[in-house]
């Protein structure tokens, strides 16, 4: 298929801009980057090969059916009340790999990894994922439909949440 | 690290004096490496342990792998529907059999010297055996693989133990044999696994992951900011039904209690102010119809969370689940956690329970990590042994003796009864049995 450059860019962009808003946790307009109908889904592995396939009868590790979910979590968050987000993890995603696959009217998909390291009081680790985006265009710019992210480690050391992701 | 038990000996860790009012537990049993190693040679491998749910080997040839201690086991599905497990190791050079961890195979096939074994567990295939080992009088059954010595499914839990010298299931599961029911019972079909799970590791001993599974004192601490957060999610999008979190337990005084069911068993309850947001609410008419109503009062109203000694923790609270524990070393655990569910269920009460499970029970969700966050500093300050003591005196002199109106009510037999969830009278049962099994003599 033939994408637009601009297009690639644009993507490439907002992805970059959204793994960078959640490294300096600038919350706010990180929420703002998604649709209030977005998807967010982290699958939970069914074996040592599969991850489920079904987020609406599966078990997934974040599974959210609109924005308010990762709204959930940045009220946790910023509350100061929870015990593991508080000291908050220091984290980096390096995003690479980023391809957009497809246009359909107006919606655009696009795939790329991320390598995630944080560090808090158990020291750092690094932490390997893929990336399934979808982008809905909405005439004056990119607006998050989903984010999926398949966590490839188990095995989970300390907590998960969307700024590990 | 350094063995001091083996000289103190082990009564002394636990310092049991409740009619002085005292109950507490030396730091130690966190982290002594010997106390782990003995731990595992005294308590996994002397005794029952959770193994799998029966769901997770639905059919004939069908596998399970987990471990027994040092042990790795698995469980295999026969062709007469029963169940059979053995030490899952190649009887020649000892390789692990299972490719995986769960999964079907006609089978079990060694992937190192190609030996291969029937579900029943014979050795039915050796490769170039005739080369090896001649053409006549070889006895291929001396190379069957181990069965465990015992195994039981309680209904469609299913426990094992690699020595014979255990009570009988019924025994060992006593008074916790009840909360066992109160989760089956409420589905005709039976229970399942739903596909996906997650393992997640503690930096934390094994037992504090027991602890914490029936500690309600900590949920109005660590908790409180669940509460807050789903209650401001409810407000945003004004949700309603099943779509809602029964918040009560979480920050109010509500009625609850807990239980020193026996045997190192242990649970807590805690009373639901707003029962029509579980999924099980939807089979109020048909619970009504078939079970007693003291049963049905337990199920639809009072969450549920049960630590089975030593090695699984079943929750039938806002969702339900079974939380598995593997103990790795002193201060490292593995934790792996599966959806249960009842058969059959319609797809709203379904999704409901799953997306109550990922939003609290996962190290990923928003209650379980803040858990794991408190266990883990836990872990940190028991080091400190000149802070040796571990409190567990909360409750000590209003505990019951035996059952309370609640237990009598369907029909269990405690050794004590707590009028709050947030006493911790139950974990004197769960330390005297580690402390017998610790002490006894081979």
């Amino acid at each position: 298929m033939d994408i637009d450059n601009d297009l690639k860019r644009e993507v490439a962009e907002l992805i970059n801009w959204e793994t960078t808003l959640l490294d300096r946790r600038e919350w706010d307009d990180w929420i703002e980057l998604f649709a209030e109908d977005a998807v967010y889904w982290v699958p939970s592995w069914a074996d040592e090969e599969q991850t489920v396939s079904d987020p609406e009868t599966q078990l997934n590790l974040m599974y959210f059916r609109n924005r308010g979910g990762i709204e959930d979590r940045v009220f946790r968050i910023e509350s100061r009340d929870s015990y593991a987000s508080l000291p908050l993890d220091r984290t980096v995603h390096i995003v690479s790999n980023i391809l957009v696959s497809g246009v359909e009217g107006d919606e655009v998909s696009a795939t790329a990894n991320c390598l995630v390291h944080s560090f808090g009081k158990h020291g750092g680790q690094t932490r390997a994922s893929l990336y399934d985006f979808k982008f809905r265009n909405t005439g004056s710019g990119l607006k998050i439909l989903l984010k999926k992210i398949t966590l490839i480690d188990d095995k989970l050391e300390g907590p998960v949440d969307i700024y590990h992701l | 690290m350094d063995g001091s038990f083996q000289k103190s000996g082990l009564g002394s860790l636990v310092d049991d004096r409740v009619d002085e009012g005292v109950f507490r537990v030396d730091r130690s049993v966190y982290t002594d490496q010997g106390i782990f190693e003995a731990e595992i040679e005294r308590i996994f491998e002397k005794g029952w342990v959770y193994l799998c749910h029966e769901s997770q080997v639905p059919e004939a040839n069908c596998y399970f792998a987990t471990d027994v201690g040092r042990h790795p086991v698995v469980v295999v599905r026969q062709k007469d529907d029963s169940l059979a497990a053995f030490i899952n190791v190649c009887s020649h050079r000892g390789a692990l059999l299972t490719p995986k961890k769960q999964g079907k195979a006609a089978t079990l096939t060694c992937r190192f010297h190609g030996w291969s074994y029937s579900c029943d567990g014979r050795c039915v295939r050796i490769k170039n055996e005739k080369e090896g080992f001649g053409e006549d009088g070889f006895d291929r059954s001396q190379y069957d693989l181990n069965p465990i010595a015992k195994l039981a499914n309680y209904r469609g839990f299913v426990f094992g133990s690699l020595v014979e010298e255990v009570e009988p299931i019924e025994k060992y599961l006593g008074a916790a044999a009840t909360w066992i029911d109160l989760m089956v019972e409420q589905s005709p079909e039976g229970l399942e696994v739903v596909p996906g799970n997650s393992t997640y590791v503690i930096r934390g001993n094994w037992k504090m992951q027991l602890e914490n599974s029936v500690d309600g004192y900590h949920v109005s601490t660590v908790h409180r900011v669940f509460a807050s957060t789903v209650r401001n999610r409810e407000e945003r999008e004004s949700l309603q039904g099943l779509k809602q979190t029964e918040g009560g337990r979480l920050v109010g005084i509500v009625p609850s209690g807990a239980y020193d069911l026996g045997n190192g068993h242990m649970s807590i309850w805690a009373q639901h102010t707003t029962p029509e947001r579980r999924p099980i609410f939807k089979k109020k008419e048909w619970l009504e119809e078939n079970l007693p109503a003291a049963h049905v009062e337990w199920i639809l109203e009072k969450g549920r969370n049960l630590a089975l000694f030593p090695n699984v923790m079943l929750m039938d609270n806002p969702s339900t689940q079974i939380r598995y524990v593997k103990p790795i070393s002193a201060d490292r655990a593995e934790v792996t956690v599966y959806c249960i569910a009842p058969v059959g269920e319609d797809a709203e009460a379904r999704a409901a329970r799953l997306r109550k499970f990922e939003d609290f029970y996962l190290t990923a969700g928003m209650a379980t990590s803040d858990d794991m966050a408190a266990l883990e500093d836990t872990m940190a300050g028991s080091w400190a042994s000149h802070a040796q003591w571990n409190d567990f005196n909360r409750g000590i002199s209003t505990m019951t003796h035996g059952p309370d109106e609640g237990a009598k009510a369907v029909g269990f037999d405690p050794v004590s009864s707590s009028e709050s969830w947030e006493n911790e009278t139950l974990f004197f049962g769960f330390y005297r049995r580690w402390r017998d099994m610790m002490s006894a003599s081979d």
